[in-house]
This record gives C-alpha cells, sequence and structure tokens, in this order.
C-alpha cells in the first residue's frame, strides 16, 4: 500500500519542513527550559560536591549556609573533631558579592577556605593551589578572569593563581576562593568610617574606658576590630562512621544545626530552588500547550486542504484507518523534524545562556515521547474533520 | 441471459421530515445492461446527482431496489454489510473534474485502488501501467498530476475507475471542461472500455455536444426517470 501520508509530506515538502522548523524552534525553548532547570539542580549538586563534605555544621536553627545565613564561631571545629567518627573539619565562608572585573561588574560568591581542609575547589583546570595566606585566588573560568589576572575585592586586590571549572553557587554564580582569613574580613569587617565611629563611641563609653584600667579599651576595641565567625563547619567523617548518628550528637552536645548530604539536598532542591523549578514547570506547561495547539492548527489546516482528496478517497474505498493514518503520521512526522530541530537548537544555544543549562539525554528520550503524544493528540481534531467528510461531496450536486 | 448491471425499480429519496420534506427521487425504474453506455439528463435539481449517489452507494435511499450486478444491494434497506467495499470492488467514479490526488504521480493515482483492494503494489502498479497504455496516456505514467493536460487527466479518472474492472462506472458530467474534440474522444474512450470490460457505464450530462452518442438515455425530471431509446438514436 502507497504510504499516502510520506507521498503528501513529499509533494509540499517545503512549506512541511518549514512548519517543522518553526515548531522545532518552539521545542528548543521548551527543551531549554527544562535543561534550565536540570542546570539549577545541577549547581545545587555540583555546590555540595565541592567542598566534599560529609557533613554541614551550622548555626542552630537555621537552614544555612545556602539558603539562609549561618555564623558559627570559627574555634568551633576544635571540639568539632573530637567528636567520634569525624575525621577533617574546616571552615568556610561564603558572600555573594559583585566584583569589579575589565571595566564591568561580575556577580560571584566570594568563598572562604582553609587549604588542605574540607571546602577547597576539587581540583583545577589552570594554574596552581593557593600556597600564600593572603591576596590569592582561584576563580571559575565562568567569572572572565584569567590566569595572574589581578582582581579588587574590598579592600585590597587579589592575584589569579588557579582556574576552576563547575564551581558555582546555586543560583548559578561563578565561584572565586579565597584564604578564609581574607574572607572573613571581606565578609564581616565594617569600613573605615565605621570603624572609626565605632571605636569614638566604645572610647565614651565609661565601661569600657576607665581609668583604674589600662588596656582595656584598646583591647576592647581591637575585638570590634577583627571577626572570627565563619558561615559553615564543613566535616569530612571516617570511612564506617554514621554520618546521621554524628549529625545527632552535634545537635546534642554543640548547639549547631547539623545536615547531611541528603538534607542538604532537600533543602537546595525542595526549598531553595523550589520556587524557580514551579516557574519553569509553569513555562514548560505553557510551551506544551503552545506547541500542542500550533500542531493541532497545522495538521487540521492541511486537512482542511485535502477535504476533496479525502472525500474521493472515500468514494473509492479508503478506509477511516488509511485516512486517519494518513493525518496521525503526518502530525508524528513534523513531531519528528521539529523535536529534531528543538533538540540541536537547544544545544546550540545552550553555551549562551548565562546559567548552566543541562540537557540530559533521558529529558531528551522523555521530551521526543512527550512530543509524539502532543503530536497524536493534536492530529485527533484532524482526524475528526476528516472522517466527517461525507464521500458524497466528491459527486456533484 | 446476462443479468442487468443494474436493475433500479421503485427507488425514491426523501431528504428532511415533516414540512421541510423534499422528494428528491419519486420511484426512479432503470435498467442498463452490461457493456451499455447510458446518457442520465435532466435539468438542475432534478434528482440526478441524488440518484448517481444511491447508485454510489454514498446515501441510503428511503425506499425502492436496487440490484448491481445480479446482487440485490438495496431492498428498502442496505443489503450489503460493507459499502465501502462496494464501492472499491463494484463501483467506478469518473467526476466532473478529475479530482486525482495531487500527492500521487500519475501510476500511483490509478494504482492507489488495486492496493485498497488488497492486491500486492507491485501487481497493483502493473495494472495501472497497463490500464494507462489502454487509454494512450501510458507514457505520462510517471508524471505529477499537475503536470497533465485537463485531457490527459481526465483519461487517468477513468483508468482510475476502470483498473479494479467493475461492473459499473457512474460518470458525473466527464466531460464538462473539457473542449468538443475532447469531450467526444472520452465518450468514444468510454465506449470502448464498455465495450472491452463489458462495464455498464452511466454517464450524467448536460453536453449538448455528446447527447446524440448515446444509444439510449434516461431523463430524469421532478424525481421521475423517462428513457428515450430507439433506433434513430446515434450509434
Amino acid at each position: 500500500m502507497i504510504n499516502l501520508a510520506s507521498r503528501d509530506i513529499l509533494h509540499g515538502w517545503g512549506k512541511f519542513v518549514f512548519t517543522g522548523v518553526g515548531l522545532g524552534l518552539l521545542i528548543g525553548v521548551t527543551l531549554s527550559m527544562a535543561g534550565i532547570y536540570r542546570g539549577l539542580v545541577d549547581d545545587g549538586k555540583a555546590l555540595l560536591a565541592i567542598g566534599g563534605a560529609d557533613l554541614w555544621a551550622v548555626q542552630r536553627d537555621t537552614l544555612g549556609p545556602y539558603a539562609e545565613p549561618s555564623s558559627v564561631r570559627d574555634d568551633a571545629y576544635r571540639s568539632l573533631l573530637g567528636i567520634p567518627g569525624v575525621a577533617e573539619a574546616g571552615n568556610v565562608t561564603y558572600l555573594t558579592m559583585q566584583v569589579q572585573h575589565q571595566g564591568g561588574e561580575v556577580r560571584v560568591m566570594l568563598v572562604g577556605f582553609e587549604p588542605g581542609h574540607p571546602g577547597e575547589p576539587g581540583y583545577l583546570v589552570a594554574g596552581r593551589p593557593i600556597t600564600r595566606s593572603h591576596y590569592e585566588a582561584i576563580a571559575d573560568v565562568r567569572t572572565g578572569l584569567r590566569l595572574n589576572e589581578r582582581i579588587r575585592i574590598r579592600r585590597h586586590e587579589y592575584t589569579v593563581v588557579g582556574l576552576t571549572r563547575r564551581m558555582v553557587s546555586s543560583g548559578g554564580d561563578p565561584m572565586i576562593f579565597v584564604p578564609l582569613k581574607d574572607a572573613q574580613e571581606v565578609q564581616f569587617l565594617k569600613d573605615n568610617d565605621a570603624l572609626v565611629n565605632e571605636r569614638a563611641r566604645t572610647a565614651a563609653n565609661p565601661v569600657f574606658n576607665r581609668p583604674g584600667v589600662p588596656g582595656l579599651l584598646e583591647a576592647v576595641q581591637a575585638g570590634q576590630a577583627s571577626s572570627h565567625n565563619v558561615n559553615v563547619v564543613l566535616l569530612r567523617l571516617t570511612p564506617h562512621a554514621d554520618e546521621s548518628v554524628v549529625a545527632g550528637q552535634i545537635r546534642r552536645w554543640k548547639h549547631l544545626e547539623a545536615y547531611t548530604r541528603a538534607d542538604m539536598d532537600e533543602i537546595l532542591v525542595a526549598k531553595l530552588i523550589a520556587t524557580s523549578a514551579r516557574q519553569i514547570f509553569m513555562f514548560l506547561v505553557i510551551l506544551a500547550a503552545v506547541s500542542a495547539a500550533i500542531v493541532a492548527f497545522i495538521i487540521y489546516t492541511m486537512t482542511l486542504n485535502k477535504v476533496r482528496e479525502i472525500a474521493v478517497l472515500k468514494l473509492i474505498g479508503a478506509s477511516n484507518r488509511t485516512i486517519a493514518g494518513m493525518i496521525l503520521q503526518q502530525a508524528l512526522a513534523l513531531g519528528v523534524i521539529g523535536f529534531i530541530v528543538g533538540r540541536v537548537v537547544a544545544g546550540l544555544w545552550a553555551p549562551i545562556f548565562p546559567k548552566f543549562v543541562l540537557l540530559l539525554p533521558g529529558d531528551t528520550l522523555r521530551g521526543a515521547l512527550l512530543v509524539m503524544v502532543i503530536c497524536a493528540l493534536a492530529s485527533v481534531v484532524a482526524i475528526r474533520a476528516a472522517l466527517r467528510v461525507d464521500p458524497a461531496a466528491a459527486i456533484g450536486g | 441471459m446476462e443479468p442487468p448491471a443494474i436493475e433500479i425499480t421503485g427507488l425514491t429519496k426523501r431528504y428532511g421530515v415533516g414540512d421541510a420534506a423534499v422528494d428528491a427521487l419519486k420511484g426512479v425504474e432503470m435498467v442498463i445492461h452490461p457493456g451499455e453506455v447510458v446518457g442520465l439528463i435532466g435539468p438542475s435539481g432534478s434528482g440526478k446527482s441524488t440518484l448517481l449517489k444511491c447508485l454510489g452507494a454514498v446515501i441510503e435511499p428511503t425506499s425502492g431496489r436496487m440490484v448491481l450486478a445480479g446482487e440485490t444491494i438495496y431492498d428498502n434497506g442496505w443489503k450489503v454489510a460493507d459499502l465501502r467495499a462496494l464501492r472499491r470492488d463494484r463501483i467506478g467514479f469518473v467526476f466532473q473534474a478529475p479530482y486525482l490526488i495531487s500527492f500521487l504521480d500519475v501510476t500511483d493515482n490509478v494504482a492507489l485502488l488495486p492496493m485498497l483492494a488488497g492486491v500486492a503494489n507491485g501487481k497493483a502498479r502493473e495494472r495501472a501501467t497497463a490500464m494507462l497504455a489502454a487509454l494512450d496516456v501510458g507514457h505520462r505514467a510517471a508524471a505529477q498530476v499537475p503536470q497533465l493536460s485537463g485531457g490527459e487527466q481526465q483519461r487517468v479518472s477513468i483508468a482510475r475507475a476502470l483498473v479494479n474492472e467493475p461492473p459499473i462506472i457512474l460518470a458525473d458530467e466527464p466531460t464538462a471542461p473539457l473542449d468538443s474534440e475532447r469531450a467526444l474522444t472520452v465518450i468514444r474512450i468510454l465506449n470502448e472500455m464498455a465495450q472491452r470490460f463489458r462495464t455498464a457505464i452511466i454517464v450524467v450530462t448536460h453536453d449538448e455536444k455528446i447527447i446524440p452518442t448515446f444509444k439510449r438515455i434516461y431523463h430524469i425530471r421532478d424525481g421521475r426517470t423517462y428513457e428515450e431509446a430507439g433506433e434513430g438514436r446515434a450509434a
């Protein structure tokens, strides 16, 4: 039997392919939206993987350090190291900020870490690790920074000594890693005017400025000018330690909150990016509906243009199944063209997006199935119209 | 004796109900034998198309009896379960315009019918090629429909109607878009095919040029048929 659908497509292939390309661009947008969602999740997972931690010890009653602010004394790690099952501990600070770069601004997450402890970048793609205590930085390549480039952060200039990749915040901002002390200063130290005001206020306070207690005022003022807080203490556990047991110990005895990797996954995916995910899901639903409407309209129009031919086909004995099959196959062919075009363009424009777009093979497969289902459903209207065509319409009168 | 290809008795067709009812056919009587080409002539609204649609099994008569090729297909109700197969296997259609399938080439337009009847693609194309050759359009077998002239398209549509060798062909004003010469050629071809395949052909027409070519004519007026026949009609 002749394949009527393919013959009809070949007969007007230019129009058909052009329509498929148009549909493909829409499908490309849909796939990109799915890729953006996957990118958000992957950014979150990458963030958790960066420090190589098993547990996150944060300020009590907070969802820190990524979903809520958290402040922990930087000597807390010593007592955490004493808990059975804890192998390593590392103080880490996180601060999202704008950094001047080449006349413009880059939004980055500044990470303070202690080299050799949990929290340092997992790998470098160029350069070397930080070896000095101050003013060296490792930057994610997406910051646009290059090796040996100097960058000003607050009061000081830092030299980029290493480059890394896929080190981003949950919001997709690339990271810059600096020594912990520098990061603490950036995050917690007040500016000069504030310090002067604070010192004056302290000096005016008779409690701190006692004539009979020399050195007290200077000690208090020195304490105000330094910071000993971090946002989180990252912990690595010994090989057979039970992370939930260790987390329970920390909560009970150290007055801190402790989250396992599964807990952090939940916080990042279910809480931090939940709204964005719902937003993207709504876009996906709308785009799917628009795609279905477009396919339905195109197939319906194509069918209406063939009413006389369909009437003749029915008159000469073509079955409803033959006619419905022709329309369904055309809808599916449109879907195939649209999907291939959509997948290709989504892959092409993904690197241009400012945020990470992750196109997973599984999503591609699911997308293909969804497109086919949408096209099949969209053809129903046209099939109904075709089946209603009266074969008598081929005969005059 | 060979049974009539078409035998219609007391055929009626009513559209609508109550006060809005219209009797399009009011007891049509008609007998056509195999190999005959019969003209069906009547003014607009006389019931020609309704009769053709009843014969083509695309609308159901209201009452009466229709026997096609010796089989009763309607006797106050359809007697054939599969009207689609009936149309496909026993009735060929030639329309006022050729109504070829624009996205199929000439051979496939003709081969489609045997294919719909379950004939293998290769065999169906062989039959189509032979039929196109018989109608002198074999040289256009690979052409696309828009590349054909009006006369060629009409020949292809006749080939399509004949390819399953149906006992009956219903031709609805097949010469309307053609000039005199081509119109007469089409009628000549229909006569030749009727003789060759023993096909009974009804030609609905207004075309004064071809009316003299029919040996028998049925006039239809106000839903009733009147036969005009005799020695004086042209051969």
